[in-house]
This record gives structure tokens, C-alpha cells and sequence, in this order.
């Protein structure tokens, strides 16, 4: 099968070679100055020389045990987000669909809220709740896309979608309000941040990560031949039915995974799509690739402006994520024809 | 439905549309000595003479029985809100409570506790409600109401600057007003080109919600944890002690709205349909419209300040109403009363049902609501037309 799916505007776009090693340059940038700028006392210079093994121990310490753990669970956190969004944007053919807008990561939240309350504790099975929870949420939307009239339409599924959001929230919150202790546990959780995060809770996630990424690699032709439409793929030897359902499985696993360690994040998965299909053209395997390295880069972004926009205290990460990405959604809504997947 | 709207439009003039206007002489009395015109089925017509004079009012059957059937629920569940709680009293000794006597700890948990809970209930449910009708009716669109636009959390972000002295220090109210035309001018700018009638107006108004709802998040990571935690109840919308100057600035304003409202209710009638139909039923589009928009404007912004965003209200107030009612007009009333009796009912269910812990009526609201909302919107084409 040597059939290959491009499309002739790819020819005329910087090849993904180029556009990976500009953006890896870009996430080596952010790393950096993710390592060197904090809320805290210890400023870039100091971080500059406790990076290369000099400097106080107090300066040594925030950049080994807090800020580089911070910066790694950064990085898995976006990359997983990224490529999340550009799954379900693929699956769902909708250039709106968004964990966080659809209720994926509100239904991780929820699951996990109900599994403290229930009792569990442990890290990984925080990981695993809050992966069956994407996948209920994963699940629900489709169901409701296959509603009369609502697939077709891109717009009306993310109204489904933030309204079961709102749902998911409102029983998490009610949940927290009920049972105190669960909520002084994940209370730091809830809200959606990268602080504090340590390389446990990131060694936690790994597996299901990799897990994640063979998928991928293994639907990524699939899905570009499914994006010509459900007859070409067939006729291209795929088989529809089963690209879904890995695509979605692998979607959840991402999402869950993200959720678990930092909380629910939303608008992630939809700017970092966005951005890659701006660079790299509609082809789902060019955008796929992209959004793992794009998403890092935005949460790591934003997790620095979090840190410094009211310092000396911090604020969540969704917020940020949020002042970016709402802007971003609101265009693409407006747009006279909206981008079709 | 289809058969009567069209009759409608074409002989507003006799059409029944409004509960209680006055219908002008179909015809002088010079040309045509026989009586008026019979009243369309479905509706009572009083006429009178006074001084030479003749007037007539027509009343929608469907709508009065409703709106009486709705203010009895009401006033049950205000009487149980006053009886039930951590201290149960008897119908009979909260009436008395009310009135100032009997048991004087019974008056005091009636009339200093749970009264001004019950009234602030009552004012930010028909606030909310009557605000949800104007905004789906001027807008013509079914789903737009200020919760799911953003006019809700814009009043909400202005409001907790407010509390938290961020900015200029003005008291909620007119902070939350503010914030409730701000967010009315982003997302009406927004639609500009789109439109109000489709679902991208609502996702654009849901983008607009997150700005502020960031910007609220923002506001309260700035500050220290007690003055978060003063500026708690509008995070997530509850009636518990809530703010006495606040309340009559709401109970002001929900007075005027509603006058205003019943006043223009006819054009409003007329604003569901198109706008060279409503033009040509002597209708002054814009400006109808606009005054809509600043009455509902004004609501949300006033409930906002007292209960905080419960965003729900101000769509399954009109919703209900529209259900019981006659689709004839706009009913305006019969949403103010649905949305307090959702307010109080859900208030009620959310302080007896983890009794110690009370759950804030946002929340109750969310959960009874986001169901509701989900059926509207995922049910079948064929049944918008009914």
C-alpha cells in the first residue's frame, strides 16, 4: 500500500522536518526559562548559575525539586493535551471539539472525585479513574454526535459539550462540598495547575502515556484516510469503525493521564490544533506531530505567566490557558467558513 | 400552531397576544353599531362603557389560570422555605412568626433568618427568569439567555472586584451592572456578522463567559484568603446572608423591569417573528429591541450583584412558563413567577438535602438544569414545531 494521502496545499508549506526542528528550538527555549523564572525569591541569574552546579543550596534545591519536576510534568501535560485535541478534532471531523469543551476532562475530574470519595488514595489509581472518566466523557460525545443533526453540525456538539460540562462540575463540586476530606486532598487538584507536582505523580503517567503514543502511531494513516470520508478509507483498506475507536480510546487514555496529574485544563486542546493546522496544512499525521511538540510549549508558556503575573502567589493554570484560548474560540466560531476536518 | 400564528399575524389587532391590554374600538361605533368583535377562542374579553367611552381588555384563559396556578405553588413553597430548615416549625406557628408573634425564637429564625433568605429568592428567581425571556425573545434565539452568553459572569467579575476592592470602589450593584453591559457590548460586537439566531452566537457568548470567568479567577488569586473567601458565594451563586442594600436595589429594579416589560409586551409579541412582519405590524424594531436588551441587561446585572451567576434560572423560568402557557404571547409574568418558584424550590432542596451542609442553589440549579438544557438542545428537529 503505497497510497499517500497529501493534499496540494502541503507542497507548497515549509516541510514538517523544518517546522519540528523550529519548534523544538522554541520548546528548548521554554524549558529554559521555565527553569528560570519563578513566583519565588530565586531570580534568573541565580537560577542560571545553580543550573550549571554553582549558586546557594536554597537556589539548587528550587530548581532541582521544584521547578524541574515542574517543568517535565509540563511537558508531558501538554504534549498529551495537544495530541488529545487534535485526536478528537480528527474523530469528531470538528475544529471545535476540545477535551475541556466537550466534558472529557470535566468527566476525568468527576471520577476521580467519586473514587476519593469511595475511599481510593493511591496515585496510579488516580490515573486509571480518571482515564475510565475520559473515556465515559470520550463515549457520551460521540453518542451525542450521532444525535439527528447534531454531527453535522460542529457548533451545536460543543454547546452539548459545554453544558455537560457545567453538569460535570456542578455534581464534582457538590461532591467536595459533601465530603470535606476528599476536597482538602485534591483541593490544589481541582483547580488545575502544574505546582507542587513531583516526578512520582509523572512516572505515574508514563506507561499509559507510551501506550497512548503507539496508538497514535498506529491510527495516524488511518485517520488522514478517513478525513477523505468513510468511503475512500474503506476502499483504502482501513477500517472506519476501529480507527474511532482506537483514536478515542487513545484520546481518553491522554486526557485521563493529564487530568490526573494536573488537573483539568481546558482550551489546550483547542489552540494547540489550531495553531499546528495554521502551520502545517489540514493533513491529520502533519498535525499530529506538530501538537506534541506544540503543546508543551503553550502549557509551559502559560505556566510561566501564571507564575509571574501575580507573583509572589500563583495562580491556576487554567486560567491562563483560558485567557488564551476563549479568544481563539471565539474566532474560530465567528469565521465565515469554518475549517472543514 | 402554525395555522393560529399566522392568523395572528395578519389580525394583530384582535389577536389575544397580551393578558391584559387594552384592544382599541375595532371600529367606530358610527360605521358598525353592532357589538365589538367576538373574542378568539381561548380568551375572555371584558368590555365597559365609561362616560361614552368603550374599552375592552382581553384576557388569555390559558395564561391567567396558569399564572394563578404558578403564584399558589409559589406561595407553598415560600411557606414550606419558611417553616423548614435546621429548626423545623409548623405552618402555622411560621405564620404567626411572621406576623410578629408567638414563639419569640420562632420569630426571630422566621423574620431575621429565613424571611430575607425567602425574599432574596424570590427577587433573584424572577430577576433572572423575566431577564431570560427578554434576551430569548429580542435575540430569537431559544438557548440565549445571559447565563450561557456571559452577561452572567461578566456582572460576576465586576462584582468580585467589587467585594475585593479591586479597582474603583463601588458597592456590587453598580459594579455588576457595569459588568453586565460590558459583556452585553463584547458579545453583541461579536455577533455582529453572525447573528443572534444560530448556535455560533451562543459559543462565541460561551467564549466571552470563560474570559470572565478567567478574569474572576485572576481577581482572586491576587488576594489573601479571607477576602476570597468573602467573595466566595458569587463564585458559584447562593441566597445564604446575603446583602440587605443589595437586595433593594434588586427589588427596585425588578419593580421597574417588570412595568417596563408588560408595558412593551405586545411589540415583544410581535418580535418573534421576522423583522419586516414586525415592521409592518406597526412594531419599532429597534427600538423594542433595545429596550429589551437594557431591562434584561439591568436584571441580570442587579440579581447578579445579590445571588450571584445561577445562570440556569433564567432558563428554565421562561421554559416552564412557555410550556403551561398559550404560545400566543410572551409570557413575561408567568416566567418571572416560574423562575422564583425554581429559585426558592431549588434553595429549599439544596439546605435540607445534606442537612448540616448546605448546598449553594447555583449548584442545585446547575445540576437540575444542565439535563434540561441538554434535552433542548439534543431533541428532535420535529418538535420545535409543534
Amino acid at each position: 500500500m503505497t497510497t499517500r494521502v497529501t493534499t496540494p496545499s502541503a507542497r507548497t508549506r515549509a516541510p514538517l522536518a523544518t517546522l519540528l526542528f523550529a519548534l523544538l528550538i522554541g520548546l528548548a527555549l521554554v524549558c529554559v526559562a521555565s527553569l528560570l523564572y519563578g513566583a519565588g525569591d530565586v531570580g534568573p541569574a541565580e537560577a542560571w548559575s545553580a543550573i550549571h552546579g554553582s549558586g546557594s543550596a536554597d537556589a539548587r534545591f528550587v530548581i532541582g525539586s521544584l521547578r524541574l519536576p515542574r517543568t517535565l510534568v509540563g511537558i508531558a501535560v501538554g504534549a498529551a493535551l495537544g495530541l488529545a485535541g487534535a485526536l478528537i478534532q480528527a474523530v469528531a471531523r470538528n475544529p471545535l471539539a476540545e477535551p475541556g469543551l466537550l466534558g472529557v476532562s470535566a468527566g476525568s475530574a468527576l471520577a476521580v472525585a467519586v473514587a476519593l470519595v469511595l475511599g481510593a488514595d493511591a496515585a496510579t489509581l488516580r490515573v486509571s479513574v480518571a482515564q475510565a472518566g475520559a473515556l465515559a466523557g470520550c463515549l457520551f460525545v460521540l453518542a451525542v454526535a450521532r444525535v439527528n443533526g447534531v454531527g453535522n453540525d460542529p457548533v451545536r456538539l460543543v454547546l452539548a459539550g459545554a453544558i455537560l460540562s457545567g453538569l460535570l462540575g456542578a455534581l464534582t463540586s457538590m461532591i467536595l462540598l459533601i465530603d470535606q476530606r476528599s476536597a482538602d486532598d485534591i483541593r490544589f487538584w481541582i483547580v488545575g495547575s502544574l505546582a507542587g507536582r513531583r516526578l512520582d505523580d509523572l512516572g505515574a503517567i508514563l506507561p499509559s502515556l507510551g501506550v497512548a503514543l503507539a496508538l497514535v502511531i498506529a491510527v495516524a494513516r488511518p485517520l488522514a484516510a478517513l478525513a477523505l470520508g468513510e468511503r475512500v478509507a474503506v476502499g483504502l483498506g482501513h477500517r472506519p469503525r476501529w480507527t474511532r475507536l482506537l483514536t478515542v480510546i487513545a484520546a481518553a487514555l491522554l486526557v485521563g493521564a493529564a487530568t490526573a496529574v494536573a488537573g483539568p485544563i481546558a482550551f489546550v486542546g483547542l489552540v494547540v490544533p489550531f495553531a499546528a493546522r495554521a502551520l502545517a496544512g489540514p493533513d491529520v499525521r502533519r498535525t499530529l506531530w506538530l501538537s506534541l511538540i506544540l503543546g508543551p510549549i503553550l502549557v509551559l508558556a502559560a505556566d510561566i505567566v501564571s507564575r509571574l503575573l501575580v507573583a509572589p502567589s500563583e495562580m491556576p493554570l487554567g486560567v491562563v490557558t483560558a485567557l488564551i484560548g476563549a479568544p481563539v474560540l471565539v474566532a474560530v466560531v465567528r469565521a465565515h467558513r469554518m475549517p472543514a476536518l | 400552531m402554525t395555522s393560529r400564528s399566522i392568523a395572528y399575524a395578519t389580525s394583530p389587532r384582535t389577536a389575544p397576544g397580551i393578558n391584559a391590554a387594552v384592544t382599541p374600538p375595532t371600529a367606530s361605533p358610527a360605521d358598525s353599531p353592532a357589538p365589538a368583535a367576538k373574542a378568539p377562542t381561548g380568551t375572555r374579553q371584558l368590555t365597559w362603557r365609561f362616560r361614552g367611552h368603550r374599552g375592552a381588555v382581553l384576557f388569555d384563559r390559558r395564561g391567567v389560570v396558569t399564572n394563578l396556578g404558578l403564584a399558589l405553588a409559589l406561595a407553598l413553597v415560600a411557606i414550606a422555605s419558611l417553616c423548614l430548615g435546621s429548626l423545623a416549625i409548623s405552618p402555622l406557628a411560621a405564620l404567626q412568626g411572621l406576623a410578629g408573634f408567638g414563639d419569640p425564637m420562632n420569630v426571630f429564625v422566621v423574620r431575621e433568618l429565613r424571611l430575607s433568605r425567602l425574599m432574596a429568592g424570590l427577587a433573584t428567581g424572577a430577576a433572572f427568569a423575566l431577564s431570560g425571556c427578554l434576551m430569548q425573545t429580542l435575540a430569537r434565539n431559544r438557548l440565549a439567555t445571559p447565563g450561557i452568553i456571559g452577561i452572567d459572569n461578566g456582572a460576576t467579575a465586576f462584582a468580585v472586584a467589587s467585594v475585593l476592592g479591586v479597582g474603583v470602589g463601588l458597592a456590587p450593584p453598580p459594579m455588576a451592572l457595569a459588568g453586565a453591559v460590558t459583556a452585553t457590548v463584547i458579545t453583541f460586537a461579536l455577533a455582529s456578522d453572525i447573528g443572534t439566531r444560530g448556535y455560533r452566537f451562543l459559543v462565541a457568548g460561551i467564549g466571552v463567559g470563560a474570559i470572565f470567568g478567567a478574569l474572576t479567577q485572576l481577581l482572586l488569586a491576587q488576594v489573601a484568603i479571607d477576602a476570597a473567601n468573602a467573595a466566595y458565594p458569587w463564585t458559584v451563586g447562593s441566597l445564604n446572608a446575603r446583602d440587605a442594600a443589595s437586595l433593594t436595589w434588586l427589588e427596585i429594579g425588578l419593580g421597574l423591569g417588570l412595568i417596563a416589560a408588560l408595558w412593551f409586551k405586545r411589540d415583544l409579541a410581535c418580535l418573534r417573528f421576522a423583522d419586516s412582519v414586525a415592521t409592518g405590524l406597526g412594531v419599532r424594531v429597534k427600538r423594542s429591541r433595545f429596550a429589551a436588551l437594557a431591562v434584561s441587561i439591568a436584571l441580570t446585572g442587579l440579581a447578579v450583584a445579590v445571588a450571584g451567576p445561577v445562570g440556569m434560572v433564567s432558563l428554565m423560568g421562561p421554559e416552564i412558563a412557555r410550556q403551561l402557557s398559550s404560545p400566543r404571547g410572551v409570557p413575561l409574568f408567568g416566567a418571572a413567577l416560574s423562575g422564583a418558584l425554581v429559585m426558592v424550590s431549588a434553595d429549599l432542596v439544596g439546605r435540607l438535602l445534606v442537612a448540616p451542609i448546605e448546598i449553594p442553589v447555583g449548584i442545585v440549579t446547575a445540576i437540575v438544569g444542565a439535563p434540561f438544557l441538554l434535552w433542548i438542545l439534543l431533541r428532535p428537529a420535529a418538535r420545535f414545531r409543534r
